[in-house]
């Protein structure tokens, strides 16, 4: 009943976040929050299936690419170009996943990190692309009646929606009989393979679907943000989806995400260091979480727990 | 196309080519021993020409001493690397992957910091054209294939031929039937990390007379080692040399006939080999993770 309470009072706090939050920069630190909070729940659901990405950031930048190429040059309203980017990321999702899930480990890290630079490459020096300069007024969401997206708080219940829609979707996936053949894959792969799941298909099926989510992301944010350039879709970003789930917790594949995303995200805003030595302190986070607490910050009630425990046995073995 | 263009387009090829072989054995060597996969490999092979620029010009230290001694700087920084950070997550690959990608940022932007963005570069060492036939041949790209066969030689001895090399081969077959022989598995470990690393240090060394240095040029590298590595696989030595020269090659020879459409070229070649052989030429597809 506790819990209940608990979560109803935290629902309406996000939806009445907009009254809360009065400046429009930490209206914008929101929306990037959320955004961030899709993008590693991509890279989670690959990791549910024992794969490691770091091109996460590619198919981000496929959606905002496509659905920005449909609305400026078909004249099609965003409410079409958003399906019709994620389907474009999807069938670019399944050529590419097809010929790379063959092969996972450290093989899999390295050719999605080559797409994810190759993208960045093409976006750059194809014309048609808009080139380093990247595409500049991209327009808005259209208004739905008397709804208009310009504002940035209709635009954060905008993606507030896609993200509860990617929760949902992400939650029915893995309670479902696929979620479960993504786990066992990931704990054992040859097991799994023995009990008659096909390890191609299962795993091109969460790399479609990661892509996907990843798709519409990138699409909300190209309307959202207005401009978009190569700069953005860098492997940075790529390593950075990556900290925020392994910073949450890997095990956790909706809950980590948010987490982590949650502390990368306004982190820099409170230490307010400058943009120069950023990365410096994000690189050092990475390395001592990974050496001091590789289950990530939703690992630690379970430490603590462990900790009587241990004192326990620790204790019985010295008498005994 | 005259043979003389042809040649001139071999040694460019060449030069470039041994250059990845240098940096992706390297890569291959601290995957294939100490079971980490260097994210910071590119930012070695930066520190390394750092180091030599920095003998070289304000030093005025001999070129060839400063490579030398420039390696061993990178050595000992790569070996205290392992010991502070990959020694307490080793045999757990994602854990050390992350941890050096945090590494290599950590080192990149604290170049950038310390260095400044401003493009440096050494005299060149050697100068002069040797004439082979009708071609003419800078001196400088022939001695960089002399000196990075000369080192592969080298590490080919190291490997096959002493004991080092011996304890290296028996913990990459196994780890723990090696340490039951007696073998300090951390001290190979290490010195696989410094021995790899030292040997991007000494192509960053190598290149330095001929390239402009900056502080991001480690990403560009890591990249071209990325594609050699789908291209050879990451199992073997053999699959980096194979695969280092074929990149090299297919970029010379792809941007004299194909223009800026060379890399276009060059992915799609990775593409085909990614299709029928998904392991690279030299590797298997291993079902571990």
């Amino acid at each position: 009943m506790k819990e209940v309470t608990v979560f109803i009072l935290f629902g309406i706090l996000i939806l009445l976040l907009p009254l809360i939050l009065k400046s429009p920069y930490q209206m914008h630190l929101i929306i990037m929050l959320c955004i961030n909070i899709i993008l590693a729940m991509s890279f989670a659901m690959l990791f549910s299936t024992g794969l490691i990405t770091i091109g996460a950031a590619a198919f981000w930048a496929v959606g905002a690419y496509a659905s920005t190429l449909f609305v400026m040059n078909l004249n099609i309203s965003f409410w079409l170009a958003l399906p019709l980017a994620s389907v474009t990321t999807g069938v670019i999702a399944l050529v590419l996943g097809s010929i790379i899930v063959r092969t996972p480990g450290v093989a899999f890290v390295v050719q999605t990190m080559v797409i994810n630079m190759i993208v960045v490459q093409a976006l750059g020096q194809i014309d048609f692309l808009g080139g380093w300069g990247g595409i500049l007024g991209i327009p808005r969401p259209n208004p739905i009646g008397p709804i208009k997206f310009v504002s940035k708080t209709n635009s954060y219940y905008l993606i507030l929606f896609l993200l509860l829609l990617t929760i949902v979707l992400f939650y029915a996936l893995y309670s479902s009989r696929i979620g479960r053949a993504w786990r066992s894959i990931r704990l054992n792969p040859r097991l799994a393979q023995t009990l008659g799941i096909s390890l191609f298909r299962y795993r091109l099926l969460a790399f479609i679907v990661a892509s996907v989510s990843a798709g519409w992301a990138g699409s909300f944010y190209a309307h959202y943000f207005g401009t978009i350039e190569p700069g953005t879709f860098s492997v940075f970003k790529s390593i950075y989806i990556q900290i925020y789930s392994i910073l949450g917790g890997l095990n956790f594949y909706i809950m980590g995400p948010i987490v982590g995303a949650f502390i990368m995200t306004l982190m820099p805003e409170f230490l307010r260091v400058g943009k120069e030595i950023e990365p410096i302190l994000t690189g050092g986070i990475l390395i001592l979480l990974v050496i001091f607490l590789p289950g990530g910050i939703l690992s630690i009630p379970e430490r603590i727990s462990f900790f009587p425990k241990m004192l326990q046995d620790a204790s019985s073995s010295s008498r005994g | 196309m005259t043979a003389a263009l042809f040649t001139q387009l071999l040694v460019n090829g060449l030069a470039t080519g041994m250059v990845y072989v240098l940096i992706a054995s390297g890569l291959i060597l601290v995957l294939g021993v100490a079971r980490i996969f260097n994210f910071a490999h590119g930012e070695f092979y930066m520190l390394g020409a750092y180091a030599t620029f920095a003998l070289c010009q304000v030093l005025q230290v001999n070129f060839f001493i400063s490579i030398i001694l420039s390696m061993f700087v990178v050595a000992l920084l790569a070996a205290i690397c392992y010991r502070l950070i990959f020694h307490h997550i080793r045999g757990n690959l994602l854990l050390c992957a992350a941890a050096s990608m945090g590494l290599s940022m950590m080192f990149e932007r604290g170049a950038l910091v310390s260095f400044g963005t401003q493009e440096r570069g050494l005299p060149s060492v050697f100068t002069g054209v040797m004439a082979i036939g009708d071609a003419a041949l800078p001196v400088e790209k022939i001695a960089v294939i002399l000196l990075c066969v000369a080192i592969m030689l080298g590490l080919y001895y190291l490997l096959m031929r002493t004991k080092l090399g011996k304890a290296m081969r028996a913990v990459k077959l196994d780890t723990e039937v090696a340490a039951l022989q007696g073998i300090n598995t951390t001290m190979v470990y290490a010195l696989a990390m410094a021995v790899g690393c030292s040997l991007a240090g000494l192509a960053g060394g190598i290149i330095a007379p001929l390239f402009s240095i900056t502080p991001n040029m480690g990403h560009a590298m890591l990249l071209k080692c990325f594609m050699v590595l789908i291209v050879g696989g990451l199992e073997s030595m053999l699959g980096g040399v194979v695969g280092g020269l074929i990149i090299g090659m297919t970029l010379s020879f792809g941007y004299y006939i194909l223009g800026g459409l060379s890399e276009i070229l060059l992915f799609s070649i990775i593409g085909m080999i990614l299709v029928f052989k998904p392991g690279g030429l030299f590797g298997e597809v291993v079902e571990d993770v």
